[in-house]
């Protein structure tokens, strides 16, 4: 128990230093983008949003954002807390504030990716939406993924075994964007099926982002499901355990699942990284309210707060997916508990 | 024994068709000036949007001359196609062996030196990887396009230092495990004990063992680094770009996806065929890699 607490914080600890790391370099990169927030919109948009060009205004607002600061007075405002214009201390990223974004007039970071519009759940918030989507799609991949795979691995040579591993194969290598691009012309072009704006509230039209978003990890995972499942079945204990008389299904259950979960679950993690990052595409596809829909409009228009907060919490996401497996791995694989405390590498 | 294993590879039937499939790629991109129907920056406003040559009910009829119709400018979607199959594969085959070669130095000498260098780089390297690539590479892209004077090429340039800079992290891990897996094998400890320098076990004790990765890496990013164009595209700050009202353009299946992206309800061919070379590619390349990968490692048992 000792170990383990031990083991967590040092993860913890290392994964603050990890986002603090993190932080400073997007917020070097960003302000390395020649241009400034203001210029970035076209004519037309200002009249839209109502910004004056003149230089009063700018400078105004360049007080308003802090951008008149030096860079790292704009970091430690940021990061830290600053003195706003009233003269009262806010605090900065490490209390959750996130800081005011500017294409969003000035709402903070932090309401506009995790609180909904009023009267609704935190999960009608941007982040909400996301989540449930990533869910939605990882139910897809586990609840397709492991039964092929599985199957394909009992049954091996048959016909029906090697036509899924050929299709696995050529699912594995559509990328999100393409098959995402096609299902769009299919099924908003030619079917009609798919409105150009959806009520997002009907799960139905969550079915294909869903799919799009889950076709490549669920290929990929079946596959890997498939390869570590026959590995196992060359093991000598299994030999022992059909040896012994033991019915199929009891050597499925007891011999063959747990030792394929450590496999299975880092690879899981790292399907719900590409998932995340596949977000930032799949959302803008299909207009989807997530958080990741403006984020490529917050680059282009450099909307510092904006990247910044998004980063920190993609971040933080991949930091506590990458501490849950580790700790899930040595949770349901004594082997490896043992090789660390033998000071294997 | 290892000759008899190759000439397997002429017996597998994935194998043929990912050759074919990346032969058929690299011919027509060194052939494209002399297959190109046309140029692909002519514009010709009177034949905009015309559909490809086997539409012939609807009121603007596929001409002869433009066999997979034409977009918005009038611009020849085949001979563009053909162009921007250059420009993928001279990303593919710049931006992959650069960033291989950089995450095999970085990962050798994580691997093998000793533990504070390690650790600082390996902080580096996870700080890089708690970023999302994608959007780490239109940062970088878009901080060497203020930094770099407008010409044609360096749209080009920025996306090879860009993807160079993301993707060598990978494998630079990858090497590292293998390094540190190699480095408490039998033959390195005796090289080491009769005294061969640490240059030279490095060159010829490790190297060789790490160069069928980093090939099979190579082969597995090569696909990423065409599609990471083409999602540029699709953003709009792919190779194509704006400058004082005149435009600066690459061909590139990126700008074919930016401009299709306005076309999608009536010529959705725009998207569709840059998408199925995409595939294509992608799916050879994959298969490719998994065939290596068998290999390698059939090798080393």
């Amino acid at each position: 128990m000792k170990t383990i607490f031990r083991f967590l914080l040092t993860k913890i600890l290392r994964a603050v230093a990890i986002l603090v790391g993190v932080t400073l370099i997007v917020f070097l990169l960003i302000h390395a983008i020649d241009g400034n927030p203001w210029e970035n919109f076209s004519s037309e948009q200002r009249l839209m949003m109502g910004i004056v060009t003149n230089t009063s205004v700018i400078d105004m607002l360049n007080h308003h954002f802090g951008l008149d600061l030096p860079l790292w007075r704009q970091f430690t405002r940021y990061f830290i807390g600053d003195f706003n214009e009233d003269g009262n201390l806010f605090c900065g990223a490490i209390c959750g504030n996130l800081g005011p974004s500017i294409s969003q007039h000035g709402r903070s970071v932090q309401d506009v990716i995790f609180r909904a519009p009023s009267g609704l759940t935190f999960w009608e918030s941007r982040f909400g939406y996301s989540i449930r989507l990533v869910l939605f799609s990882s139910l897809i991949v586990i609840g397709v993924g492991l039964p092929l795979g599985i199957w394909s691995a009992t049954k091996p040579g048959s016909v029906l075994s090697r036509t899924i591993s050929i299709g696995l194969t050529a699912l594995t290598s559509i990328p999100n964007f393409v098959l995402g691009l096609l299902a769009i012309i299919v099924f908003a072009s030619w079917l009609k099926i798919l409105k150009v704006i959806p009520d997002w509230n009907d799960p139905i039209n969550w079915i294909i982002p869903a799919i799009v978003l889950a076709a490549m990890p669920m290929a990929n995972f079946a596959r890997v499901t498939r390869a570590s499942l026959i590995n196992i079945l060359n093991e000598d204990y299994i030999r022992t355990a059909r040896g012994k008389g033991l019915a199929e299904t009891r050597i499925m259950l007891i011999h063959q699942i747990p030792n394929m979960l450590a496999p299975i679950i880092t690879f899981l993690g790292q399907t719900f990284m590409e998932m995340f990052t596949g977000l930032l595409i799949v959302e803008n596809l299909y207009a989807f309210p997530g958080f990741g829909r403006g984020f490529w409009e917050a680059v282009l228009k450099l909307d510092y707060p904006m990247i910044m907060g998004l980063t920190l919490i993609y971040a933080s996401g991949i930091l506590l997916i990458n501490i849950l497996t580790e700790f899930l791995c040595e949770l349901v694989d004594p082997r490896i508990r043992l090789s660390k405390q033998q000071g294997a590498p | 024994m290892k000759l008899l294993r190759w000439k397997r590879a002429l017996h597998n039937k994935t194998v043929w068709f990912s050759l074919i499939v990346i032969l058929t790629f690299i011919l027509i991109s060194i052939l494209t000036p002399f297959i190109a129907p046309h140029d692909p920056y002519e514009m010709s406003i009177g034949n905009s949007n015309l559909p490809p040559i086997w539409v012939q009910n609807k009121s603007p009829v596929g001409m002869q001359e433009f066999v997979l119709g034409t977009d918005q400018f009038g611009r020849d979607i085949l001979s563009r196609l053909l162009y921007g199959t250059r420009t993928a594969l001279f990303l593919a085959l710049t931006a992959v062996p650069i960033s291989a070669l950089i995450g095999m130095l970085v990962g050798l000498i994580t691997g093998y030196a000793d533990r504070q260098v390690d650790a600082v780089i390996m902080f580096f390297t996870d700080i890089v990887n708690s970023l999302p690539n994608i959007m780490f590479l239109v940062i970088l892209v878009l901080i060497f396009r203020g930094l770099l004077t407008p010409t044609w090429s360096h749209g080009l340039f920025t996306l090879v230092i860009g993807f160079a800079a993301v993707s060598w992290v990978s494998l630079a891990r990858l090497i590292r495990i293998s390094v540190l897996q190699l480095k408490s094998q039998l033959f390195v400890e005796a090289a080491v004990s009769i005294g061969v320098t640490p240059r030279r076990i490095i060159t010829h004790h490790i190297l060789p063992n790490i160069l069928h990765l980093t090939l099979v890496w190579i082969i597995n990013n090569i696909p990423v680094v065409i599609l990471l164009e083409a999602v540029l595209g699709y953003i709009g700050i792919g190779v194509t770009r704006t400058v004082d009202g005149g435009e600066f353009t690459v061909v590139s299946w990126g700008g074919m996806f930016f401009s299709g992206r306005s076309a999608l309800n009536h010529n959705p061919l725009m998207l569709i065929i840059p998408s199925l070379c995409i595939f294509l590619i992608s799916m050879s390349f994959l298969l490719m890699g998994d065939f290596l990968n068998g290999i390698t490692r059939q090798e080393q048992e």
